[in-house]
């Protein structure tokens, strides 16, 4: 296991586990939470088939300290540089051609909910709360959690949310499309890791990459655009295939 | 009117609807032949303004199981251009033309239907929801296998399961590769209705005759909300 800035990673078979590790509320320490180098030498390993992010203890992340973005502030830090680093991290977990999970069970706040959004699943124990307070210090989530919020939730939601500042619980978070799944078992991560395992592992790689390079493409890409190379991606598969069956 | 025949479709307009039934029982595969045919199918309809709505119906029980699997990439491994190692360099110009197809489908200004039953899997599914409305019977088997196969859904399917029902859903479907039923292909929005299957035709016609007067492409969902869920 390894430890950055309260964030610790390891692997278990072929799932990576980032941990936010900063009990209780595990607060990210800033908003490049965890260095993108690291982050990229932990996700390079070329046998990973998915990834969880999960919260030590009783939460999942009570997101950024804002106490500390108004003292950098003060300071005369390069705050826009840093909120653009942050981004960059959460656009590295999007952008990854393998599954990410947020299995998130307590507090999901600010920051932290960014990070959820950024994953592709999010899975939460029945117990688990969400809200943007951002609103509640005169600033809005900065780490692309509006833009992500409105895709999921859509504009009225998103509004309401980011707004209001108020608290919501998992089926509401649920109804909203905010999260995925609500675990059927009390322990969020073993569901996960289970949910996780049995999405990945009679697939190889290269099917999981494709599937998700396929997703993305529907994001970023016009349809003409993204079929052309859902059908090229097809075709490389294909292509190993017949020569797997013809025995070359 | 005189419609063109075929060998894998059949094709009539009955009353300003066409019915293009998908025809190689017994379950319909989607040979190079079908993909072919359906090209020239689609270029008549474009070209004959008596059809005023699409149909699209699987012969007997089923929709379609889809692609031909085995031809398909002894096609692709015959056609594709490839580099001395071995890797793909330009894909085969009949693949291309099959997700053309359903482009060219999906762009129709008359209303298209897919009326699933049976069996919808694979391209056949694509094809479906590529179809801009969607009846199912009761009973169907519906998904997208091909990640079994070591493969993924190659003529939009995933983009446009994207669209429809998401991409948690399209995730988890492609990457599981496991069939589902109409009950939940209602829930993820890959279906409009699920109707009695013995039904089937005969409310995709009424429905083909309700919206033919005054479909427009881009309020489809409007559509689906007054008069399908």
């Amino acid at each position: 296991m390894e430890t950055i800035n309260k964030i610790s990673w390891e692997i278990k078979g072929d799932i990576g586990i980032i941990t936010l590790d900063n009990p209780p509320e595990n607060y990210l320490v800033q908003p490049e939470f965890v260095p993108l180098d690291t982050l990229r030498k932990w996700t390079s390993y070329d046998y990973l088939k998915g990834i969880i992010v999960c919260g030590a203890g009783k939460h999942f992340s009570g997101g950024g300290k804002l106490e500390n973005l108004f003292k950098m502030i003060r300071n005369k830090e390069d705050i826009a540089e840093k909120i653009d680093k942050g981004k960059a991290v959460l656009d590295h977990i999007e952008n990854l051609d393998i599954p990410v999970v947020a299995a998130i069970h307590g507090i999901c706040f600010g920051g932290g909910l960014e990070v959820a959004l950024a994953s592709h699943i999010r899975i939460c124990s029945a117990n688990s709360l969400f809200a943007f307070p951002e609103i509640n210090q005169g600033v809005l989530p900065g780490l692309g959690g509006s833009v992500r919020t409105t895709c999921k939730t859509g504009f009225p939601a998103a509004l309401k949310l980011i707004m209001s500042g108020d608290m919501i619980n998992a089926e509401d978070a649920l109804e909203l499309h905010l999260i995925d799944f609500i675990s059927a078992k009390q322990n969020v991560f073993d569901y996960s890791f289970a949910f996780l395992q049995k999405l990945t592992r009679d697939r190889p790689l290269p099917v999981i990459n494709a599937v998700m390079k396929a997703l993305k493409n529907s994001r970023s890409l016009g349809i003409q655009e993204a079929m052309k190379e859902e059908t090229r991606m097809f075709c490389e598969l294909a292509l190993s295939e017949a020569k797997r069956r013809n025995g070359s | 009117m005189k419609t063109p025949s075929f060998g894998t479709i059949r094709l009539i307009l009955d009353d300003d609807t066409g019915w293009l039934e998908l025809n190689s029982p017994p379950s319909n595969k989607m040979t190079m032949e079908f993909f072919r045919e359906f090209a020239a199918a689609l270029d008549f309809i474009s070209n004959h303004k008596e059809f005023r709505a699409l149909v699209i119906y699987g012969h007997g029980r089923h929709y379609s199981s889809g692609t031909d699997l085995p031809t398909l990439l002894e096609e692709i491994n015959k056609n594709a251009g490839t580099d001395i190692n071995g890797n793909l360099t330009e894909v085969p110009e009949f693949l291309s033309n099959n997700y053309r197809s359903l482009l060219l489908l999906e762009s129709f200004r008359i209303p298209v239907i897919s009326a699933i039953r049976g069996v919808c899997l694979g391209s056949a599914l694509e094809l479906a929801l590529f179809s801009h409305f969607r009846l199912c019977g009761e009973d169907s088997v519906i998904g997208l296998p091909e990640a079994s196969f070591n493969l993924v859904p190659g003529l939009g399917g995933i983009y446009k399961l994207c669209c429809i029902a998401g991409e948690v859903t399209a995730l988890e479907r492609v990457l599981k590769g496991s069939t589902f039923n109409a009950e939940d292909a209602f829930r993820y929005r890959i279906v409009d209705r699920i109707v009695p299957k013995r039904k089937l035709l005969e409310q995709a016609g009424e429905f083909a005759r309700e919206v033919m007067n005054d479909f427009r492409i881009e309020k489809k969902n409007l559509y689906v909300k007054q008069f399908l869920r």
